[in-house]
């Protein structure tokens, strides 16, 4: 449903980190960490990698988080797309990419978080890449 | 030290106001200064700026009164932080004060709209020696219970929810353009005059952090960060004795008038109105000449003035 994978052996050589999106309260709403430690194993992996998906574009995204003294970990997080290191970005591929990241994020989320609701949210605000939802 | 960073007049005809600077508890703070009088602070909240008041200078102006106009940190010509944690409700309102008390304003009439009510209510209630008057419009001022809009995952948990936030609000600019939109009653008369504004004002993702962060100030429960500042202001506010004016948007969905301005007249006995005008959430858009008008004979009455 969400055409988002997890990588385990990204392939780095080549290719440049981008930064697309940043979060900087992962934990506004605890089951959103709660989510991302048990994908990633953060408790028991820490800080020595990020986490890496594949999206549908094909692109793989570094996911990068970010502790901060006094909070729980993670506290934020950065998304990198991994492009051709001398390559622009396709900013429509990019933009349907992190919306299907949200997507699987939502449905890893669960509860009273339902993908239909992030779906409806986009249509609400005319998003292009809710047009297929 | 020059704290206009290099930022000079918004070329519309709507907006044709000087702009002032002035370095606020570290940041740069944008606000218009205009006429002479009692003074009139016009604050709005979130993805608002100075521009939302447009209709308000002119008639207050003209009816012998200073209207400052500050655009808070993080929004329109105001310094816009990259980071979430530059933000805090206590942090706003010592920015507000530190502007009013760099231009000595005394005798100040607060007229507080969304955020521009927790902060600049925080403001009166902490400085009393510089305040007369409160309008207080479509806002609120105590740490529970949230509005039923907010409680709700569709849309509004979900528009601000770790990475949606940034994505809907941020890359996209859903809260100035499409969020205000559906927001007013005109929307046709909106579109057509205020909606680019708003949504330039806010040009790159990195300009909108403040329209994801401020609704997760918003207490849902006890654990919220800001609750403490929300007791603090409804136990105040019970002991205030300003005299104070309520405005309602007669069709507001997120702060009801039979909710909210209900709860504020159980906190304030003494304040006059509800006042219903035609009006969403920004009822400025819809109300803006009407709502001045009411300001101008609410003063006036004060005033002991015949208007």
């Amino acid at each position: 449903m969400t055409q988002v994978g997890v990588v385990e052996n990204a392939i780095l050589d080549g290719k440049r980190k981008a930064l697309v999106l940043a979060e900087d309260r992962v934990g506004h709403y605890p089951e959103f960490r709660e989510f991302f430690v048990q994908q990633f194993s953060l408790d028991a992996n820490g800080l020595p990698r990020p986490g890496y998906v594949r999206a549908p574009s094909g692109m793989i995204y570094a996911l990068v988080f970010i502790g901060r003294s006094g909070e729980p970990f993670p506290d934020g997080l950065e998304i990198y797309a991994l492009p051709d290191a001398l390559e622009p970005l396709n900013d429509a591929d990019v933009d349907a990419d992190l919306w299907a990241l949200l997507r699987w994020m939502i449905a890893g989320v669960g509860g009273e978080w339902r993908v239909e609701d992030l779906d409806a949210t986009g249509r609400l605000y005319q998003l292009s890449v809710t047009e297929s939802a | 030290m020059d704290a206009s960073g290099g930022v000079q007049r918004i070329p519309h005809e709507q907006w044709p106001h000087e702009p002032k600077f002035k370095r606020v508890n570290g940041w740069r703070m944008h606000y218009i200064d205009e006429g002479a009088g009692d003074p009139v602070v016009l604050l709005h909240g979130n993805p608002a700026w100075g521009f939302l008041y447009r209709k308000f200078v002119k008639p207050l102006t003209a009816a012998g009164r200073r209207v400052i106009v500050p655009d808070m940190i993080g929004f329109g010509l105001s310094e816009k932080p990259v980071r979430e944690q530059a933000h805090s409700l206590d942090g706003h309102i010592a920015n507000l004060t530190s502007l009013l008390r760099q231009i000595d304003v005394r005798g100040a009439t607060m007229v507080c709209h969304d955020w521009g009510g927790p902060t600049g209510l925080g403001f009166a209630l902490s400085n009393p020696d510089r305040v007369r008057a409160l309008v207080i419009m479509s806002t609120w001022a105590w740490p529970l219970p949230p509005a039923e809009f907010h409680k709700r995952i569709f849309p509004w948990r979900m528009m601000h929810a770790p990475l949606v936030g940034p994505y809907l609000l941020g890359r996209h600019n859903a809260l100035t353009g499409r969020g205000m939109y559906l927001s007013v009653v005109d929307r046709k008369k909106f579109r057509a005059e205020a909606q680019s504004v708003y949504e330039g004002i806010l040009p790159d993702p990195g300009s909108r952090l403040l329209t994801w962060t401020w609704p997760r100030w918003i207490p849902l429960d006890s654990s919220a960060r800001g609750f403490a500042r929300f007791e603090w202001l409804e136990r105040e506010l019970r002991k205030s004795t300003f005299p104070t004016l309520l405005v309602w948007g007669r069709e507001d969905e997120v702060f009801d008038h039979a909710t909210f301005a209900t709860r504020f007249k159980e906190l304030i006995p003494h304040a006059e109105g509800p006042e219903l005008v035609t009006g969403r959430h920004f009822l400025q858009e819809d109300s803006g000449e009407e709502i001045a008008g009411r300001i101008n004979r609410f003063l006036d009455r004060i005033d002991g003035r015949q208007s």
